[in-house]
């Protein structure tokens, strides 16, 4: 039907409260003003429509048009979002975003078209740190024998088990209670998702170790992409960009005030030695590159960036 | 025993074991993942992908199963009010329904979502086995429930035949 | 009319016709989802997004639970499981006036714990109870609904299948260990209920009593059951304590029955296989109907229902309290003609924004839609538990509706008190701090 306004479906799993969710926001207001709304984005957020790596299935199916995802399930398909999960691979957030909006994420963006899911942009998702509920992490030596909630993938768990940790793998939709109950000792994420999902009530101590800084992509499936005019790729392209920026605003903003939310709470904040905790996990990159010789040149070049 | 009866009983049989077979794996991959946290004071990131596999296997293969043995969960309220050629039709007409459903939907469309993930060599995240071996259960099924919706059909008609 | 309308009347059109041709139901909701997600999408991409619901939707850690679950029970369901606890409920409550209908009460109230199945409990001990009750007096019809009603309260006291399928549903929101611990009062306080309208009724029509239990008597029934009700200590302790989680305590659940079992002699090691084969099939039946449920909630997310829904209740009733009665008595008329599982996958998702907008908790509301669907499975024409409670007393179901009707207000008076009182589920699971 050419009628009425061609409607972009979104799909995502973060909560409306979510800055990256304010950040698709963002790219909804600016694709409608630029297409002057003949290009409608209809976003599903809280995993309505399925988990991340479903959303990826339905936009190569070709029923979803967009998703967000984190960049860890693009890595079954893509090895090269592996290595943005190495620990410490980012000296900090400027180099971490002059590697991504530079021509390596670049590239690694269109390395997707292969796989019928086009990269449009990075989302900020800050950093991850550990949370524990009864001994606090001061150095990583206090990680030995906890038990740590990681998500189901190598990087994360070779990591925690590295700097002493024993890393557990887990639903995430079973983390509070097994926090709570004493299942695990702790578990690790961003400030915005320590709050959102309440972990904050149950976890005394916020250790704001930095150990990992995996950004958020959007992505467009080529089903879809390619039924696009010229003109309208672009808007599209300009929009993400646009909302991109915008987004690393919220991010920000979120993070303060869910620091003074946990603070609030009685959550120590603890800022280690962040050099210790990089020095102690070395190995985990030595290990990655010995599995993924190819990788090699790709850490250097984000090193040395 | 016809020959036709013979097959259906045979792929009952095989199918039968494959589902206690897949349960009892089921039932010690979680009961190790359980001891091995504690006992070995390990986790493996496997043992939660392959019950979460097993149990796709396992559904599906299981609703084939009931479809052999005619056990899904069905209303009868306004079919045990019908006359008996009235029954007769209609048992041929759910099958037909069932029939449909597996052919377009468990077969057409799961094979495009076998080839889809195959294709673009979609890995499960810790297994790293290719996410369409998963799928292909639905495929599969598929096939089971069309071939036994013809065997029931079949059936209906030889016993009218017969009375 | 939009084409969201459209295809929602022709999904709920096909979906009835498909139902009253006595289609299965997990088809029936496939294939109504089929054709409305078609007149939305393209036709491959439809249908492969349907293949991949149906089996992503069963894609998860927490539904093992219902399997080892299922197994758990079948194992007790070989050995004298069900007599241990008639006798043991005997020695405690037979001698009360109606006695020998509080030891049906209780004992499914104890089955239903145990197994987590409404239809398990009603079949093992009406089987037994009925004929019992008749020598005493009682018309079959009226042990049969004494059986069905409290054979849900099963469904409300963990472990409970339907409670882990509801947790599935809320995405998360409310955890299973809470919904466990938030089961407890409002399945007692419905045994209760059912107890004290029996007691109305055995004394109006002078039912005999049964002999007083001496103490000894009671501990020695009680040593009997004890490893039976050692399960529930076990599996929910277990969870609360921190020593697993919900997912592994059924199979914890799984492998305590089997040993017991075999101890017990009531199985034998070349039992296992048949109880593995009954139990895939229990299974499947449950699942198949999650795998295309999955589908249909899938498809309603896609077309806005959910949001459609809530704004239409929001903005039309301006009363919390109107609001809560409304969706209840939606689910009530659901619950008539739905099966459990399906109605918790497809309206959870619809009304659970709407409630927590209005500040009730995940938790609560699990219990309340759970209750609402208990007085469903007991009702016409679509009620499972009626069937089979019918069909294991040997009465006909229109005489046991007769008699039925008055458990069945009990029902939905205990529900209003949960649904307004959240307090009664919320107690023990704040207690716990879950
Ligand atoms: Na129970
Ligand atoms: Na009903």
């Amino acid at each position: 039907n050419t009628e009425g306004p061609e409607v972009l479906y979104l799909g995502h799993t973060l909560p409306q409260t979510h800055p990256v969710h304010k950040g698709m926001l963002e790219f909804q207001k600016a694709l409608e003003k630029k297409s002057k709304g003949t290009l409608k984005v209809k976003i599903f957020p809280d995993g309505q429509l399925g988990s991340e790596r479903e959303l990826l299935e339905l936009l190569q199916i070709g029923s979803v048009a967009a998703t967000k995802v984190s960049a860890a399930p693009l890595s079954n398909f893509i090895p090269e979002y592996n290595v943005m999960g190495i620990p410490y691979l980012f000296r900090n957030k400027e180099h971490q975003f002059s590697v991504l909006e530079g021509p390596i994420g670049k590239s690694i963006l269109e390395k997707g078209s292969k796989f019928w899911l086009r990269g449009l942009c990075y989302y900020d998702a800050g950093s991850r740190s550990f949370y524990t509920s009864k001994k606090a992490i001061r150095t990583p030596e206090d990680l030995n024998g906890l038990k740590i909630r990681v998500q189901n993938n190598q990087m994360a768990i070779n990591m925690v088990n590295t700097m002493g940790g024993d890393a557990t793998p887990l639903a995430y939709g079973e983390l509070y209670t097994a926090i709570q109950q004493g299942v695990v000792d702790g578990a690790e994420n961003n400030p915005p998702s320590f709050v959102s999902s309440n972990h904050y009530e149950i976890s005394k101590y916020y250790t704001l170790d930095e150990h990992s800084s995996v950004p958020d992509v959007l992505l467009i499936g080529t089903k879809y992409w390619d039924k696009l005019s010229e003109e309208q790729k672009i808007w599209v392209q300009e929009a993400a960009d646009e909302s991109a920026q915008a987004q690393k605003r919220f991010w920000k903003e979120s993070v303060e005030e869910s620091m003074k939310v946990a603070k609030e709470a009685g959550v120590e904040i603890i800022i280690p030695e962040k050099s210790l905790f990089a020095e102690k996990s070395k190995s985990v990159v030595e290990k990655f590159v010995k599995e993924y010789p190819e990788m090699e040149s790709l850490v250097n070049q984000i090193k040395n960036n | 025993m016809s020959k036709s009866e013979l097959i259906f009983n045979k792929v009952n049989k095989i199918l039968e074991w494959f589902l206690i077979i897949i349960f009892a794996l089921l039932v010690l991959d979680v009961l190790f993942q359980v001891f091995s946290r504690y006992l070995l004071g390990q986790s493996f990131t496997w043992t939660e992908e392959f019950a979460r596999f097993s149990l796709i296997w396992m559904t599906i293969l299981g609703a084939a199963y009931l479809n052999a043995k005619k056990e899904h969960l069905s209303m009868d309220f306004l079919y045990d009010k019908m006359s008996v050629a009235n029954k007769r039709k209609t048992a041929i007409l759910i099958e037909v329904f069932i029939f449909l459903f597996a052919l377009i939907v468990m077969v057409i469309g799961g094979l495009n979502l076998v080839y889809t993930t195959l294709h673009l060599e979609q890995l499960s995240g810790t297994l790293r086995i290719p996410l369409g071996y998963v799928y292909a259960v639905l495929p599969f099924s598929g096939f089971l429930i069309m071939c036994f919706s013809i065997y029931h059909i079949s059936g209906v008609y030889s016993n009218k035949n017969k009375s | 009319m939009s084409i969201e309308i459209i295809s929602i009347i022709v999904l709920f059109v096909s979906f009835f016709t498909l139902l009253l041709l006595k289609v299965p139901v997990a088809y029936s909701i496939g294939i109504s989802t089929t054709i409305s997600l078609l007149l939305n999408i393209d036709k491959m991409p439809g249908l492969t997004t349907i293949a991949q619901r149906m089996t992503t939707g069963i894609d998860s850690f927490a539904l093992l639970a219902i399997p080892f679950f299922v197994l758990a029970g079948e194992i007790m369901k070989q050995g004298g499981i069900a007599n241990r606890l008639i006798n043991f409920a005997k020695s405690l409550v037979a001698s009360l006036p109606g006695g020998l209908a509080y030891v049906n009460v209780l004992a499914s109230m104890l089955f239903g714990a145990i197994s987590g199945s409404a239809v398990a409990a009603a079949s093992a001990i009406g089987s037994i109870m009925t004929d019992r009750m008749e020598e005493e007096g009682y018309p079959r019809a009226l042990s049969a609904s004494v059986n069905i009603t409290s054979s849900t309260t099963g469904l409300l006291i963990p472990p409970s299948n339907i409670l882990i399928v509801y947790a599935l549903a809320s995405g998360g929101t409310a955890s299973v260990a809470a919904l466990f611990i938030a089961g407890y009062l409002p399945g007692i306080l419905l045994g209760l209920a059912i107890m004290g309208y029996v007691a109305f009724i055995a004394i109006n029509r002078g039912y005999a009593r049964g002999k007083r239990a001496t103490l000894l008597e009671v501990w020695t029934y009680f040593r009997k059951a004890f490893f039976s009700l050692l399960l529930l200590v076990i599996v929910v302790g277990g969870i609360v304590a921190g020593i697993f989680t919900a997912t592994e305590a059924s199979v914890i659940a799984v492998l305590y029955a089997a040993i017991l079992a075999l101890i017990y002699g009531d199985m034998k090691m070349k039992d296992f296989p048949k109880v593995f084969l009954t139990s895939a099939k229990t299974t499947a039946v449950v699942m198949f109907l999650i795998c295309t449920s999955m589908a249909m909630s899938w498809l309603f997310s896609f077309e806005g229902i959910p949001e459609m829904i809530s704004t239409f209740l929001l903005d039309s009733l301006s009363n919390k309290f109107a609001i809560f009665l409304a969706i209840n008595i939606i689910l009530l008329i659901i619950g008539t003609f739905m099966d459990m599982t399906p109605a918790v996958l497809i309206f959870t998702p619809i009304f659970l924004p709407v409630v927590t907008t209005l500040g009730m908790d995940p938790v609560h509301f699990g219990i309340v839609i759970v209750l609402n669907l208990c007085i469903g499975i007991c009702t016409p024409p679509v009620g499972t538990l009626l069937f089979v409670g019918s069909g294991v007393a040997n009465v006909s179901v229109t005489k046991v509706i007769k008699s039925l009707l008055p458990f069945l207000a009990i029902m939905v008076a205990v529900l209003m008190l949960i649904s307004f009182i959240p307090e009664i589920s919320m107690f023990l699971p704040r207690l716990f701090g879950l």
